[in-house]
């Protein structure tokens, strides 16, 4: 069979599967595993199972990833959360839609500390929804802002899906993370922006005043301070040349759990709590890579990805325009697929073929700017319907808001998302010079 | 039979809470060199091996809990205005397949454990050896397989809800 044609196959195989709520991993494993049986035949598939399960978990550099899911976890759990909101409801009190902004402002400082948007969106929800009803906020306004703000988990770091894409094209985590921060900061600006525009323009959607509302005082400004703390041991740390990554997650971790002890939030129930959370996170993304390796091995072996870049460049587009071709992709991808899927099996794609092309910049900032890129056009996903999966965890606590509600409400979002992609690709500088300001 | 759902979700926890302590002591043991290297110059020689092999131990004794509570994703926009009937044969099916997954890579990961204790193979610096690790991955998996199996043949149809 030849190689492009036994390709095909493989992603037939795969999409047949997923369509067919085959979980995620298992299609990618199976697709992989046939494509790899087609070409070596069993034993040397199964030779490059016996050490690859190993080669993957047991791994320095990816232990990041499940130290920064428990470091989020025991902040989940660690009811920091309702401090943070009580904070920010201080300082944005005097703005019309003042309360929505506050949401905007807790989930930005809580994706400080935690690297999932899903996990984002349902702490601060848990605390800043009722409020928000109770205030005279509309459903689709409260859930609409919820779930956008979600997404500043992964834009502001720590960023799991940032973490993956610097493991598998070989980039530095901590200028990674460098390059996330002006976006994830104009994503925070523009959501806020949003919401102020909105509430002027469409009536009844948020009280006149949130002048109800107690304004910052000394202790609540002392209770949001581990966060700030953290935070800045964390980056300081990194970024200060005190520790890699990997370290600073395992510090963050700990000094949540401190924290949370400190605050005397984290009883036995809710540590183990912490556990199983991350064991369904964790287990989740390395099964996803480990199905996601064979499906790309099996790929490296066809010599398919070589085929994509002489078809590409034989289209004599210009370098921009298949990069946005490629975000276009995703997009589209995203409204099916969850966001870590979609990074593990097309990133090992799609990333050879930009860094072949010339954009007028080093490599190493090319590979930054395009993770950055890759990062906010998942986002999309993860909000627009027909699944975006921040809008169902927002949608499924609050009972009384009908999902087509919380799509109306995001939608204002997803337009501030949309110039905010397109000001970065076209000014990819916005998210570099910070990193060449940090390192 | 309403046992053997209990023991395999009794087991998954017990993973997932070895896991998570073994995380907490990676954390912690980090923590430890760090102040050891800044302050006193002297760091846990090796400390990024052990961190591997325990991180390593410990993704594998997740699975079984994300197994319990289904936590793999699957896309369901193609399947919605499918029968309830269909959609939980789908989810049998899915279910057998990750059994199978997870079977292939216990006793694949099995047999790499042996070649790695047969040529006592070890980490870098500490030569750590490396069938510990591979010791804690072969059972996890066969418990994530057992747990699959169980789910395919209807017997853990709660989601693993007890648990919450």
């Amino acid at each position: 069979m030849s190689g492009l044609l036994l390709v095909a196959m493989m992603f037939g195989v795969m999409l047949t599967l997923m369509a067919a709520r085959i979980p995620i991993a298992a299609a990618m494993f199976f697709a992989g595993a046939y494509g790899y049986v087609m070409q070596t035949g069993w034993p040397g598939f199964s030779n490059y199972l016996n050490a690859q399960a190993f080669a993957r978990f047991a791994s320095y550099d990816l232990s990041v990833i499940p130290l920064f899911i428990l470091m989020g976890n025991f902040a989940t759990q660690g009811g920091i959360s309702r401090a943070l909101f009580a904070f920010a409801a201080g300082i944005t009190r005097r703005f019309k839609g003042g309360m929505a902004m506050a949401a905007v402002l807790a989930s930005a400082a809580f994706g400080a500390i935690c690297g999932s948007s899903v996990a984002t969106a349902a702490t601060i929800t848990g605390v800043a929804l009722p409020e928000l009803r109770r205030h005279g906020y509309s459903g689709r306004l409260a859930t609409g802002t919820l779930a956008a703000a979600g997404t500043l988990g992964i834009l502001i770091p720590p960023s799991v899906p940032l973490v993956i894409y610097a493991i598998l094209t070989e980039q530095n985590i901590a200028k990674l993370f460098a390059a996330a921060m002006i976006p994830g900061l104009i994503a925070m600006i523009g959501y806020m922006v949003v919401i102020a525009v909105y509430v002027r323009l469409v009536p009844g959607q948020a009280p006149d005043t949130d002048d109800d509302i107690p304004g910052v005082t000394r202790a609540s400004t002392l209770s949001v301070m581990p966060i700030l703390g953290i935070f800045l041991i964390v980056f300081g740390g990194i970024y200060g040349g005190f520790f890699t990554p990997t370290e600073g997650a395992a510090v963050g971790a700990a000094a949540t759990l401190i924290s949370a002890v400190l605050r005397r939030e984290l009883s036995w129930s809710g540590f183990k709590e912490c556990f199983y959370a991350t064991a369904e996170s964790s287990g989740m993304i390395f099964l996803i890579f480990l199905g996601a390796d064979v499906m790309s091995g099996a790929l490296a072996l066809s010599g398919a990805t070589n085929h994509l870049s002489t078809f590409v460049n034989g289209l004599g587009w210009s370098p921009f325009a298949i990069v946005a071709a490629i975000l276009l992709f995703y997009v589209v991808l995203g409204a099916v697929m969850d966001e870590l899927s979609m990074i593990l099996l097309t990133i090992p794609i799609f990333f050879p073929l930009v860094m072949g092309l010339d954009f007028g910049m080093p490599r190493e900032s090319v590979a930054i700017w395009f993770g950055i890129m890759v990062l906010m056009v998942v986002e999309f996903g993860l909000l627009a319907p027909p699944v975006g999966l921040n809008v169902y965890v927002v949608n499924s606590m609050a009972k009384d808001v009908p999902i087509a509600e919380s799509y109306r409400g995001v939608m204002p979002f997803l337009v501030s998302d949309t110039l905010r992609t397109l000001l970065l690709l076209f000014f990819p500088g916005i998210c570099l010079w910070f990193v060449g300001l940090i390192t | 039979m309403f046992h053997l759902s209990h023991l395999l979700s009794w087991l998954a926890r017990f993973c997932a809470i070895l896991a998570g302590l073994l995380l907490t002591a990676i954390t912690l043991m980090t923590c430890a060199s760090i102040i050891g290297r800044e302050f006193i110059g002297r760091p846990i020689t090796g400390d990024f091996e052990l961190s591997g092999v325990a991180a390593g131990a410990a993704i594998a004794l997740f699975m079984p809990l994300c197994q319990v509570r289904r936590g793999n994703i699957i896309v369901d926009f193609f399947t919605t205005r499918c029968s309830s009937n269909t959609i939980h044969r789908l989810d049998r099916l899915g279910a057998w397949l990750l059994a199978v997954c997870f079977f292939i890579l216990a006793w694949r990961t099995g047999v790499g454990g042996l070649n790695a204790f047969q040529s006592s193979s070890g980490t870098m610096i500490l030569g750590f050896p490396e069938w510990i690790t591979y010791g804690f991955m072969v059972p996890a998996f066969g418990l994530t397989s057992l747990i699959a199996s169980a789910q395919a043949i209807g017997l853990m149809d709660n989601n693993g809800s007890e648990l919450r």
